[in-house]
């Protein structure tokens, strides 16, 4: 008997966590489908009953999106340069994680100081960056070029990946390398064919956390990019606001295209995604 | 190891981090500093004026503003974010079947472009055509309807729900992850004692999760500090500055009004704000790694 009561009272707190853990997830989801809902309207629809359902689906803001907007042109110039800043940075970052945990120091300060100086960098707010990154761009005679974009990029990612890389390296036996130097390996071949593939999953946390930062950033984009057929993706849509204020529709299809990318990105890394935003805050 | 005892490795191999990490962050910061300290509007050469930008920063009814902004928005984010993400990890903490989905669907708004996330909401809260007005309408609560944003006082409230929308599946993970470290036995020995669930909570998760929740509040206010891209998007400070939070009066103090020394010194300020915050976050880190006996 008391069982069998214990058993219901389980099962009515399971349907409760069901009920209650569905109700938030929708409220959070609303967001949502509300720009879904609007995104088959037209814009006198959205001003005067935004929440009325259409009486058919109508795609014409999708279409007017992909006039003006131009997303294409966006994604090429975003992952143009999020893929030139990822080969790069994560050749850098990985390899001087290395140097900062295998090779022996004469001076164990010295080891110690490098490593605080590199994580320094995740106090630094981007904010105070911004200013003196656009000054020493145009010293550098980098403006218009996309490597202006790619440097700091790589350089505002660096103290994180010291942090994950080097904690991760640390937690490594050193065995394996030994035997591929004894075995005469070169510096290179132990890096890239020995310790990389042994910390792989920890380089697809640092690279998966990146590719989002690059895809989503915007304060620095906004700073160095001044052609329009330059912009990023976040660039393109808030120019695209400012410049066609009226068409509600287009500007809500338009970030809807933009968004759909991202999300099926997470669907397939979520795992790692989780895991890169949460590492950094919870590993010290 | 002998092998990589060799200088040119050792250069090769650090040499391009740091190179990029000096040139655009160390040296930067350094920068800020310098112009902070000059008068620079962007034609003649800069003129040294000492503290004269810190000192006029704290008479500038318009910065004052943007502090008392930004701390609406810390406060409603700590009042509205750190609850819900508590409950969010109490309810996944459960692992039901299928809480993986659930829990991805909550964190999926922290991977959006804040500038889309800005965008979304610009639809939810504006005054005559967003969600929540209309919903009014249709409800017959037309008293109730706001000026959500764009009004005088209501923008950094709203900006606090935003940011919170954003970031509870973030949160709420960290919170079960130190949910994870509290020990079963625990939890089992309380039940044995008779204890209910609200005493559970309150004598045992919560002095568990003592190090968790200091965590997340100094992550909730170095996020704070940092948001720049949801005003900018939904209001970027109108009317006359007043919705301004301190990231977008720094940005549009430098490079709208090319007040570059000026805006340098908000910059500053800010910076050493969040700086302190994160010290004292990296200083709990530490502690609690050298408790768990992991990396320093």
């Amino acid at each position: 008997m008391d069982k069998k009561m214990k058993k219901q009272h389980k099962k009515r707190a399971r349907i409760l966590t069901y009920i209650g853990i569905t109700i938030f997830t929708f409220i959070m989801l609303i967001p949502f489908l509300f720009v879904l809902l609007l995104s088959t309207k037209n814009n006198s629809d959205i001003i005067i009953n935004p929440l009325s359902f259409p009486d058919k689906l109508n795609l014409t803001n999708y279409i007017n999106a992909f006039k003006t907007l131009n997303p294409l042109l966006l994604f090429k110039n975003t992952i143009v340069i999020m893929t030139v800043t990822m080969v790069i940075e994560m050749v850098i970052t990985f390899l001087s994680s290395v140097a900062l945990t295998r090779i022996p120091y004469k001076h164990p300060k010295l080891q110690a100081n490098l490593y605080s100086f590199l994580l320094v960098g995740l106090a630094v707010p981007i904010y105070v960056l911004l200013f003196p990154i656009y000054r020493i761009t145009i010293m550098l005679h980098l403006n218009g070029n996309f490597m202006s974009m790619v440097l700091p990029y790589i350089a505002t990612s660096i103290s994180f990946n010291t942090l994950l890389l080097t904690g991760f390296l640390r937690g490594f036996p050193t065995e394996v390398e030994e035997a591929a130097v004894i075995d005469g390996c070169s510096i290179w071949k132990v890096c890239f064919q020995v310790i990389a593939p042994i910390i792989k999953p920890v380089l697809i946390t640092v690279f998966v956390f990146n590719v989002i930062y690059v895809w989503n950033e915007f304060p620095l984009a906004v700073t160095l990019i001044s052609a329009h057929a330059k912009a990023t993706i976040s660039l393109g849509l808030s120019l695209f606001k400012s410049q066609y204020t009226i068409d509600y529709g287009g500007i809500i299809a338009g970030s809807i295209i933009i968004m759909t990318p991202q999300i099926i990105f997470f669907g397939f890394f979520q795992k790692y995604i989780v895991e890169g935003m949460t590492a950094g805050a919870v590993k010290g | 190891m002998h092998w990589f005892n060799r200088k040119r490795n050792f250069i090769a191999m650090l040499g391009p981090t740091i190179l990029i990490y000096c040139l655009y962050i160390v040296i930067p910061l350094f920068v800020a500093v310098y112009y902070s300290l000059t008068n620079f509007k962007g034609i003649v050469t800069p003129e040294f004026i000492g503290i004269k930008n810190y000192i006029k920063m704290f008479g500038d009814r318009y910065f004052l503003v943007s502090v008392k902004n930004t701390a609406i928005v810390l406060l409603m984010s700590i009042l509205v974010l750190l609850p819900a993400s508590l409950i969010l990890a109490l309810v996944l903490n459960r692992s039901f079947k299928g809480s993986n989905v659930y829990k991805a669907l909550n964190f999926l708004p922290n991977i959006i472009a804040p500038i889309v996330v800005g965008l979304i909401w610009g639809y939810i809260f504006d005054p005559e055509m967003g969600l929540i007005n209309s919903a009014l309408d249709l409800m017959g609560r037309v008293a109730w309807k706001q000026t959500w944003i764009g009004g005088l006082v209501l923008t950094p409230y709203c900006v606090g729900v935003i940011y919170s929308w954003q970031n509870v599946g973030y949160i709420a993970t960290i919170f079960l992850a130190g949910l994870k470290t509290i020990p079963n036995e625990l939890f089992e020995s309380c039940q044995i004692d008779g204890a209910n669930g609200w005493q559970t909570f309150r004598y045992i998760t919560v002095p568990m999760l003592k190090e968790t929740f200091a965590i997340n509040i100094i992550l909730i206010i170095t996020g704070c500090f940092k948001i720049f891209e949801l005003v900018y998007q939904l209001t970027n400070g109108s009317p006359n500055h007043m919705s301004e939070v301190m990231t977008t009066y720094m940005y549009n103090t430098t490079f709208i009004s090319s007040r570059y020394g000026y805006g340098m010194s908000i910059a500053v300020f800010s910076c050493i704000v969040t700086m302190s915050f994160t010290l004292i976050y990296l200083f709990i880190l530490r502690r609690k790694n050298d408790e768990a006996g992991g990396l320093k």
